[in-house]
């Protein structure tokens, strides 16, 4: 599978269009996490605990958009995006959303999707 | 009289105290990030960044585009979250988060970048920043923070345009 943020992948060509496809996820951090980031304003430096957070919540998020895409017979997702949102106190969703397509290598190359 | 005399002293004192933490302490561990920053950029130097939707020059190589994220969250420190109220009394330009901003943003970038270079990719394209709103609506209370999610995507350049 080719996951890429462009609309196009240089060396290949669009074949078939298959559907958006979207994963979300709306997580919480445990009030640990809170309790440290609010010692770790005092003192700065990065906060682990949300930088961990935000990559599970994405990582989840972009799993969730594979599947759907896998479902549908894709063997790319272009043009991926995301978005968060502060859905209630001390949750947030993030949401990854992407065009499934079907690609074919450009003639001439070796590459294979 | 005399024990509100002395916890207003108190007060003060743990006020000084966390401002002294927050701007030596704060001050120390900028500093090393940039330090460290600097470093990993000069590492990262022979790789390209372009946020064109595709890189220039780049060819269906060995390997097919992959897009890879970079997220970091960055604590500010007592001494910037107060610069920042007392700017917002008097209004202005707010240095002391704007380079939380500025270290955030080229975390992200960095983590993306090693990641790209352990897959073997040598440039990316279509860098894209966002902002996360992850401690915004914190149940203990509003704290200062940056998130920023980076993505971009990888490519295999088999020449590098000069």
């Amino acid at each position: 599978m080719i996951v890429t943020n462009t609309e196009t992948i240089a060396g290949y060509r669009i074949a078939a269009l298959k559907g958006m496809v979207q994963g979300n996820t709306v997580r919480a951090k445990h009030v640990g996490r809170d309790i440290a980031a609010s010692l770790k304003n005092l003192i700065g430096g990065e906060l682990k605990g949300y930088t961990e957070l935000l990559t599970e919540s994405r990582r989840q998020a972009v799993e969730r958009m594979l599947a759907q895409a896998q479902q549908l017979g894709a063997n790319a997702v272009v043009n991926v995006r995301f978005t968060t949102s502060a859905v209630t106190a001390g949750a947030a969703e993030l949401y990854a959303y992407g065009t499934a397509v079907w690609v074919e290598a450009e003639p001439g190359t070796v590459a294979q999707p | 009289m005399m024990a509100d005399l002395i916890s207003l002293l108190v007060g003060i004192a743990i006020f000084l105290a966390l401002l002294g933490l927050g701007f030596f302490m704060g001050w120390n561990r900028e500093q090393r990030h940039l330090r460290d920053l600097r470093r990993r950029e000069q590492a990262m130097g022979d790789m390209g960044v372009t946020q064109l939707k595709s890189f220039p020059g780049s060819v269906a190589g060995p390997l097919p585009p992959a897009v890879f994220f970079g997220e970091t969250a960055i604590a500010t420190d007592y001494f910037k979250s107060f610069m920042a109220k007392l700017r917002n009394i008097f209004g202005g330009e707010v240095k002391s988060y704007q380079s939380l901003m500025e270290r955030a943003r080229r975390e992200s970038l960095l983590r993306i970048l090693e990641q790209a270079r352990r897959h073997d990719y040598n440039a990316v394209g279509n860098v894209r920043y966002d902002c996360a709103d992850v401690g915004g609506n914190s149940t203990l209370r509003k704290t200062a923070m940056v998130c920023i999610l980076a993505s971009a995507t990888a490519y295999y350049v088999a020449r590098r345009p000069r």
